[in-house]
C-alpha cells in the first residue's frame, strides 16, 4: 500500500505530541474532569475510553481546546493548551462517526470544504484532495454525493478529510462503532499507516472492539484517569482475559 | 377515551414546561395589540383640509362650521373646482378634502338622500383612515341635529364616496386580523411542529405502533394548543374592548362560537401541513410562506381585497382568514347574526372537515 | 408454530435494494439476535416486523397473523425499543411509563411485575427529565415503556448503541430476566460480541441473512484452523503477511494477529513460524483458538467474496 500523508519531520525537544498534567474542569460543585495526567507519543494510537458519565468528553473538549480547563496544564503537538489554542486548532484534526461529512454535497466538495477551512492554497488543496482520493481509490466518485457512498467508504473519506490539512494529531470519536468487520480492518489498516507517518492518533470509544486496536488505551472513571497502558498490560494487571472485562471490573469496582 | 385525555394532559406538559414558549405565546397577543392599538389610534388635531363647497347654501355653511368646531380639521383652502383640489393635495399638502354638491339643501330636505365625496390623501393609510372616522361621526352628528332642529324623522342615508380608500380602514379591523394572526401562530404554526417533533425524534412510532386511535392522537395533540389560542383570542378581544373602546354589536356567544370554528379550521392546516413534511423545519417554513404570510396579504388584514389584482382576489378565497376577519367584522360592528354570516362558517367548517380527513389519512398510511 | 415466520422479504426505497430476499423464524421463548454491521437492513427488517413499513413481497407473520392485514391486531401484543432515544425528553421518568402505559389501556400497577427489576434502579430518578439521564438509564426507561403492557413479543432495535460497557452488560442481564417471563425477543445489534449472548443469530449482511443457527453451531461450523499471535508492532507483521506462502486468511484481531489456514495445523505451523522468524519478526503466544462470531462473519464474507 502507498503511504498516505507525506509528513514534514518537525524537530522538537519532547518526544510526546500530547503532554496532560493535573488537568481539571469543575462545573459549580460538580468535579467533572479531576486531575488527569498523561502522556501521549509521537506517532501513538492512544484509545480513550470510559463509561458514560465518566467525563470522558469533557476530557476531550479541553484537549481540542473547546473548553477552558479550572486548573493544570497540558502541551497538544508541542503548544500551550491555555495560551497558543490557535496553533493548536491547526495542528489538530477531528472525525466522528456520527458527523463527519455532509451527505447533500459531492465527495469533492466536501473536502474542499474542510480543506478551504483549514487554509489550504487552492492550488495545493486540489492536489492534495486527488491524491488522497487515489489512496483510497476513489478517483472517479469525486463527483458523487456523499449520500449515495456505502458508510464504510465514507468512514474512510471522513478519515482522509480530517487529515487534509495534515495535522500532528488526529482525535477519532468512535470511527469504527457499528461498521462491517471487513471494513473496521480497511479503516484500522488505514490508521496504522498514518500512525506510522508520526501523527498521533487519539481514539475515543466505549466499545472494546475497536479498543483493542490501540497501541496503549487508559480508562476513565469518575473524573478521573487510574488506569493507563497498553491492552496486555492491562489484562495481566487487572486479571481478565478481554478489555471488555477490564472495563467492567474497573469500573465497577 | 382515556389514551386520548392521557395525550392532552402530555401535550399540556410539553407547553408548561417550555416557559419561554408559553410566555411568548400569552405576551405577544397582548403586546400586538397595544402596539396597534396605540400606535394608530393616536389622535390627529387640526388635520388642513379643501373644501369645494358646490351649494354655498345654510345647511352647506352649517356643516363646514361644524366640521371646524370638532377641532379635528383645519380648513386651509376653499377651492374653485376639482382641479384645483389636486393643487391643493399637491402645493398645500391637504389630507382631505371635501365636495359638498350643488343643492346640498335643497336635497337634504327633498330628496332625503345627500352624497357628499370625500378625497384621501391615502399615502398614509392610517392617518386617512382615522379621519375618515372622524369625518363620519361629524357627518353622523350633524344629521342628527338637522332632524332634531327641523323636528323632521327624516332617515337621512348620507353616503360617502371615498377615492382612494373605500373600505374604510379602522383601528378597529385591525383586531379581527390580529386575533387571526395569532390563532395561526398558535394552532397552525405550533401543532403542526409539535406534531412534526414526533415525527423526527421517533415518538410517532411508538405512537402509531401502540393500539391508540390516531384520530385520538392527532386531535388530542392539537387541543391543547387550540385552547391556549382561545384564551390568547379572548385576552385580545378583553384589551380592545376596554382599553380602545372597539364596539361589541353583535352577541358574544356568536363571537365565540366563530373562534372556536376558525380555530378548527387552523389547526386543520396545521395537522395537514405536518402530514406532508417531516421535520419541524419544513413544518415552519410551510406554515410560514404557505399560510402566515398570504393570510396576512391576502385576507384583507393588511391591504384591502377589493383592491387587488382579480387573480389576488380569487386566491384570497383558498385561505380561511378572508372569510374569518369577514365574519368577525360584521359580527362586533355590524351586529350581524347567525342568519348572516353562516355561510362563512359553513365555508370555515367544511374547510377543516375536509382537512382533518386528509392529514388522518396520509399519517395513518404505511409505506 | 413459529412467532415470528418471514419467507422470501424483499424491500427496496428507490434503487436502493434494503432487503433482498430474507427467511427465517423466531420460535416461542427465544432471544433471536440479528447481527450485521449498520446499513445492512437492521431497521428496514424491524420496521416492516413492527407494522410500521409494509414490504414489497414475500411473506411475513407476526404471532402468526399477517402483518398487511392484521396489522392492528398485532400492534397491541408487540412491544418496540427503536434504535433512537424515542421517549419524551421534557416528560419525567413516571410521567413517560404513566403515558406509554394509558397509550395501551394498561396501568403501572396492573404490569408492575414485569419492569419491577428495572424499575428498582430508575425509581430514584422518576422525578427527573427523561431527557437527563446517563445513555445507561435512558435505555432502562425506554425498555420499561415497551414492556408496560406486557408483550408477548419484544422488538429492540440496537438496544446497546452508545451505551457503556457496564451498562451493556447489565442490559443483557435483564433481558435474560425477560426471556424468563415468556417473552420472545428478536434483537438487533451491530456488535458481533454480543451474538453469543443470543438462542439463535442471523448474520445480515448487505440485506441478506448469511448464516443463521446458534452461536455455537456457527462457531462449529468454521471452516479452517484459526490461530492467533501477539505482536508489538502489527503494522509491519501485516505487510510482511502479504508475502506470506501458505493458503491462509490474515486479519487484525485487537491486539493479536488472527490467520486463518486450511490445512492441517501440525504440518504447517512450525513452517510458518519459521517463516516468521527468517523474516525476523518478534512474536509471542502463537496457538490455536476457538474462533468467535467476528472471525465466522470474517470467514463467512471473504469466503463469499472469493468465490
Amino acid at each position: 500500500m502507498r503511504l498516505p500523508f507525506q509528513h514534514t519531520n518537525i524537530v522538537e525537544d519532547s518526544p510526546y505530541s500530547i503532554e496532560v498534567k493535573e488537568l481539571t474542569k469543575q462545573f459549580g460543585d460538580f468535579t467533572a474532569v479531576d486531575h488527569i495526567s498523561f502522556n501521549v507519543k509521537k506517532g501513538e494510537i492512544f484509545g480513550f475510553l470510559g463509561a458514560n458519565g465518566a467525563g470522558k468528553t469533557t476530557a476531550i473538549r479541553m484537549l481540542c481546546t473547546l473548553l477552558m480547563p479550572t486548573s493544570g496544564s497540558a502541551r497538544i503537538a508541542g503548544y500551550d493548551l491555555a495560551k497558543e489554542s490557535k496553533m493548536i486548532k491547526r495542528n489538530i484534526g477531528y472525525m466522528s462517526q456520527k458527523f463527519s461529512l455532509y451527505d447533500d454535497l459531492t465527495v469533492y466538495e466536501n473536502m474542499q470544504l474542510f480543506g478551504t477551512i483549514y487554509g489550504i492554497p487552492k492550488k495545493e488543496l486540489k492536489d492534495r484532495i486527488f491524491s488522497s482520493l487515489k489512496m483510497l481509490e476513489l478517483e472517479n466518485k469525486y463527483k458523487t454525493l456523499v449520500y449515495s457512498i456505502p458508510l464504510g467508504w465514507k468512514q474512510k473519506l471522513a478519515f482522509a478529510t480530517a487529515m487534509l490539512h495534515r495535522p500532528k494529531i488526529v482525535f477519532l470519536d468512535e470511527p469504527t462503532s457499528g461498521v462491517d468487520p471487513i471494513v473496521r480492518r480497511e479503516f484500522w489498516n488505514l490508521i496504522y499507516e498514518t500512525a506510522a507517518q508520526g501523527v498521533t492518533i487519539f481514539v475515543t470509544t466505549h466499545y472494546m472492539d475497536e479498543a483493542e486496536y490501540c497501541g496503549r488505551i487508559s480508562i476513565m472513571s469518575h473524573g478521573q484517569l487510574k488506569l493507563i497502558g497498553t491492552p496486555t498490560e492491562l489484562k495481566e494487571q487487572m486479571e481478565a482475559d478481554s478489555i471488555e472485562k477490564v472495563f467492567v471490573k474497573f469500573v465497577v469496582r | 377515551m382515556k389514551e386520548f385525555l392521557q395525550i392532552i394532559k402530555k401535550e399540556f406538559i410539553h407547553i408548561f414546561r417550555d416557559r419561554l414558549t408559553l410566555f411568548l405565546v400569552l405576551a405577544i397577543p397582548i403586546l400586538l395589540v397595544l402596539l396597534f392599538g396605540f400606535t394608530i389610534s393616536t389622535d390627529i388635531h387640526h388635520a388642513d383640509i379643501s373644501v369645494l363647497d358646490l351649494a354655498e347654501d345654510s345647511q352647506s355653511k352649517a356643516l363646514i362650521d361644524k366640521i371646524t368646531a370638532s377641532g379635528y380639521f383645519e380648513v386651509i383652502s376653499y377651492p374653485m373646482s376639482e382641479s384645483e383640489i389636486d393643487e391643493d393635495f399637491k402645493n398645500k399638502n391637504i389630507k382631505l378634502a371635501i365636495i359638498i354638491p350643488s343643492h346640498f339643501e335643497e336635497q337634504l330636505t327633498n330628496e332625503k338622500f345627500v352624497t357628499l365625496q370625500i378625497i384621501n390623501d391615502v399615502s398614509d393609510l392610517n392617518v386617512a383612515s382615522i379621519l375618515n372616522n372622524y369625518i363620519k361621526a361629524i357627518l353622523h352628528d350633524f344629521t342628527l341635529s338637522y332632524n332634531k332642529i327641523n323636528e323632521a324623522d327624516v332617515p337621512i342615508d348620507l353616503s360617502i364616496h371615498m377615492m382612494y380608500n373605500p373600505e374604510a380602514n379602522c383601528v378597529y379591523m385591525f383586531v379581527p386580523g390580529i386575533i387571526t394572526m395569532i390563532m395561526i401562530i398558535i394552532t397552525a404554526l405550533m401543532a403542526s411542529i409539535s406534531l412534526s417533533r414526533e415525527m423526527e425524534t421517533g415518538t410517532m412510532r411508538m405512537l402509531l405502533i401502540a393500539p391508540v386511535k390516531k384520530v385520538h392522537v392527532v386531535i388530542g395533540k392539537v387541543i391543547p394548543y387550540m385552547i391556549l389560542s382561545f384564551i390568547s383570542t379572548i385576552i385580545i378581544i378583553i384589551i380592545s374592548l376596554v382599553v380602545f373602546h372597539m364596539p361589541m354589536n353583535g352577541s358574544i356567544g356568536l363571537l365565540l362560537l366563530l373562534c372556536v370554528v376558525f380555530m378548527l379550521t387552523a389547526a386543520s392546516f396545521g395537522m395537514t401541513i405536518s402530514a406532508l413534511v417531516n421535520t419541524q423545519l419544513d413544518a415552519m417554513m410551510i406554515t410560514m410562506m404557505g399560510l402566515f404570510l398570504p393570510t396576512a396579504f391576502l385576507s384583507g388584514f393588511l391591504f384591502p381585497i377589493d383592491n387587488m389584482p382579480y387573480i389576488f382576489q380569487l386566491m384570497a378565497n383558498i385561505f380561511p382568514g378572508k372569510w374569518f376577519i369577514i365574519a368577525l367584522k360584521d359580527v362586533m360592528i355590524k351586529g350581524s347574526g347567525i342568519g348572516d354570516i353562516w355561510s362563512y362558517l359553513l365555508i370555515l367548517f367544511g374547510m377543516a372537515m375536509v382537512l382533518i380527513v386528509v392529514s388522518l389519512r396520509r399519517l395513518d398510511r404505511r409505506r | 408454530m413459529s412467532i415470528i415466520s418471514v419467507t422470501d422479504l424483499h424491500k427496496s426505497y428507490g434503487s436502493v435494494h434494503a432487503l433482498k430476499g430474507i427467511s427465517f423464524n423466531v420460535e416461542e421463548g427465544e432471544i433471536y439476535g440479528v447481527v450485521g454491521p449498520d446499513g445492512a437492513g437492521k431497521s428496514t427488517l424491524f420496521n416492516i416486523l413492527t407494522t410500521l413499513l409494509l414490504p414489497d413481497s414475500g411473506e411475513v407473520s407476526v404471532l402468526h397473523k399477517d402483518i398487511r392485514k392484521d396489522f392492528l391486531e398485532i400492534r397491541k401484543y408487540i412491544g418496540y425499543l427503536p434504535g433512537t432515544f424515542s421517549l419524551y425528553p421534557d416528560l419525567s421518568v413516571e410521567e413517560n411509563l404513566i403515558f406509554f402505559a394509558t397509550m395501551y389501556q394498561s396501568s403501572i400497577k396492573e404490569n408492575m411485575g414485569i419492569i419491577k427489576p428495572i424499575w428498582q434502579q430508575l425509581s430514584p430518578f422518576k422525578n427527573r427529565p427523561a431527557g437527563k439521564l446517563s445513555g445507561g438509564m435512558k435505555q432502562k426507561l425506554a425498555l420499561c415503556c415497551a414492556l408496560i403492557h406486557k408483550p408477548i413479543l419484544l422488538f429492540l432495535d440496537e438496544p446497546t448503541t452508545g451505551v457503556d460497557p457496564v451498562s451493556r452488560k447489565e442490559f443483557w442481564e435483564i433481558l435474560k430476566t425477560i426471556q424468563q417471563q415468556n417473552i420472545s425477543v428478536l434483537v438487533s445489534t451491530p456488535y458481533m460480541d454480543e451474538a453469543t449472548l443470543c438462542d439463535r443469530i442471523a448474520l445480515l449482511q448487505e440485506g441478506q441473512f448469511i448464516k443463521m443457527d446458534s452461536p455455537q453451531a456457527i462457531i462449529d461450523s468454521f471452516q479452517g484452523n484459526l490461530v492467533t499471535l501477539h505482536t508489538h508492532d502489527i503494522f509491519n507483521l501485516l505487510h510482511l503477511m502479504e508475502q506470506c506462502p501458505f493458503h491462509c486468511n490474515f486479519y487484525p484481531y485487537g491486539e493479536h494477529l488472527h490467520v486463518i489456514f486450511y490445512e492441517d495445523l501440525t504440518t504447517i505451523l512450525p513452517s510458518f513460524e519459521k517463516f516468521l522468524q527468517d523474516n525476523n519478526q518478534i512474536y509471542n503466544n502463537i496457538q490455536q483458538i476457538k474462533p468467535t462470531i467476528e472471525d465466522c462473519f470474517i470467514e463467512i464474507t471473504t469466503e463469499k467474496k472469493n468465490l
